[in-house]
């Protein structure tokens, strides 16, 4: 892997010698994927927000760190996937604590924008978030390291050898936590895939 | 196709959609295996569906945010070198009370090891005496010691001079 292959490897370069143009085009490239991924595992919008600026500046911290090695994405969502992990850690021993507690310079920073792109639901959306409420259920439902293989493998983003890095096992164990996953995923949105709602939204 | 491509297929088909080419592989390979047309089915409506999982909302100032805090974070070299020189004091100091620790634990093993060889060696001297005692003549030619040790000096001095004569 060279910065050659990969373009964003080579943004991350020009963020170690303190680029912040290049620092701002990876953030805005992949604000959401990571967004995404965090808020599935961690399902407080506000706290998965948080958590997703702390990666990216967990990215830049290791800026100076960082060798060409692997596909930047796959390193991204690496360091994205243990900080959740950490999260998940650091709840299950202090339940009570905000994740303010854990980056308190967040605090100092501007009120978040966030476009209320549900706040006024048109009669035929009901039912399609109706859906989607029920697909982010069954997701919530499966073990962490089958809901982020499957949410890595969505998209053309990462190959089955990426998601096994970010993982940490093996190609063949991925796309087996893929299909358990998928296998679960199956039975619990049964009527769904049977009525083929979905197609009609 | 064989089964193994089939399956790579529907591997495929968990991250992209297929291609027109491979379209018309997997349905040739259906129209043969009709039992397989299930779960290919079902695969395909749980694609569909994941499909439909919504973008989580982010906050449109997000990546500025994200800037500042870094260039706040670039701009605390002081406050970090500061950090550094604290951690470089206290590290040394760590390393050398890791090794009075150190010192501590084998001078007092030292102590407890010399402690039990003494205690060894006082055993056995004791063993030594109790082994010959075993071989002392027979208790009879004691028997009346303390009778003896009680008799007067004087006495024996008689005793002698009679036994002397």
């Amino acid at each position: 892997m060279t910065e050659r292959s990969d373009p964003d490897a080579a943004l991350m370069l020009r963020v170690r010698e303190g680029d912040f143009d290049a620092f701002e085009q990876l953030v805005e490239k992949y604000k959401q994927p990571v967004m995404n991924l965090v808020y599935r595992t961690l399902p407080d919008a506000t706290e998965a927000e948080d958590l997703a600026q702390h990666v990216f500046l967990q990215v830049f911290k290791s800026a100076a760190r960082y060798e060409v090695s692997a596909k930047f994405s796959t390193w991204l969502f690496t360091i994205a996937r243990n900080l959740c992990l950490n999260e998940i850690r650091r709840r299950s021993r202090h339940p009570a604590d905000s994740l303010d507690a854990t980056f308190p310079d967040s605090e100092d920073q501007p009120m978040r924008q966030v476009e209320d792109a549900k706040a006024v639901p048109a009669p035929d959306s009901v039912m399609r978030s109706e859906l989607e409420d029920k697909i982010e259920e069954a997701l919530s439902e499966l073990p962490e390291k089958q809901r982020t293989a499957i949410l890595l493998c969505r998209g053309e983003e990462h190959s089955y050898e990426e998601i096994a890095t970010i993982l940490g096992c093996s190609v063949s164990a991925t796309k087996s936590l893929i299909h358990r996953g998928r296998e679960t995923l199956k039975q619990l949105l049964k009527p769904y895939l049977r009525t083929g709602e979905w197609k009609e939204k | 196709m064989n089964e193994t491509e089939y399956r790579e297929l529907m591997e495929a088909s968990w991250r992209r959609p297929l291609t027109a080419a491979e379209e018309a592989r997997l349905q040739a390979w259906l129209a043969v295996h009709p039992e397989a047309q299930a779960l290919w089915e079902s695969e395909l409506s749980l694609n569909h569906l994941l499909e439909q999982l919504p973008d989580v909302p982010v906050a449109s100032n997000f990546t500025a945010r994200v800037v500042q805090a870094a260039q706040r974070e670039a701009a605390q070299p002081a406050a970090r070198s500061f950090l550094q020189l604290v951690r470089q004091w206290l590290l040394p100091r760590r390393a050398t009370g890791v090794a009075w620790a150190a010192l501590a634990v084998c001078v007092t093993w030292f102590a407890v090891h010399q402690a039990e060889s003494n205690t060894k060696a006082r055993r056995a001297s004791e063993l030594v005496v109790i082994s010959r005692t075993a071989v002392l003549s027979d208790p009879v030619v004691v028997e009346d010691f303390d009778a003896i040790q009680r008799l007067p000096y004087a006495e024996d001095e008689e005793l002698f001079a009679v036994l002397n004569k």
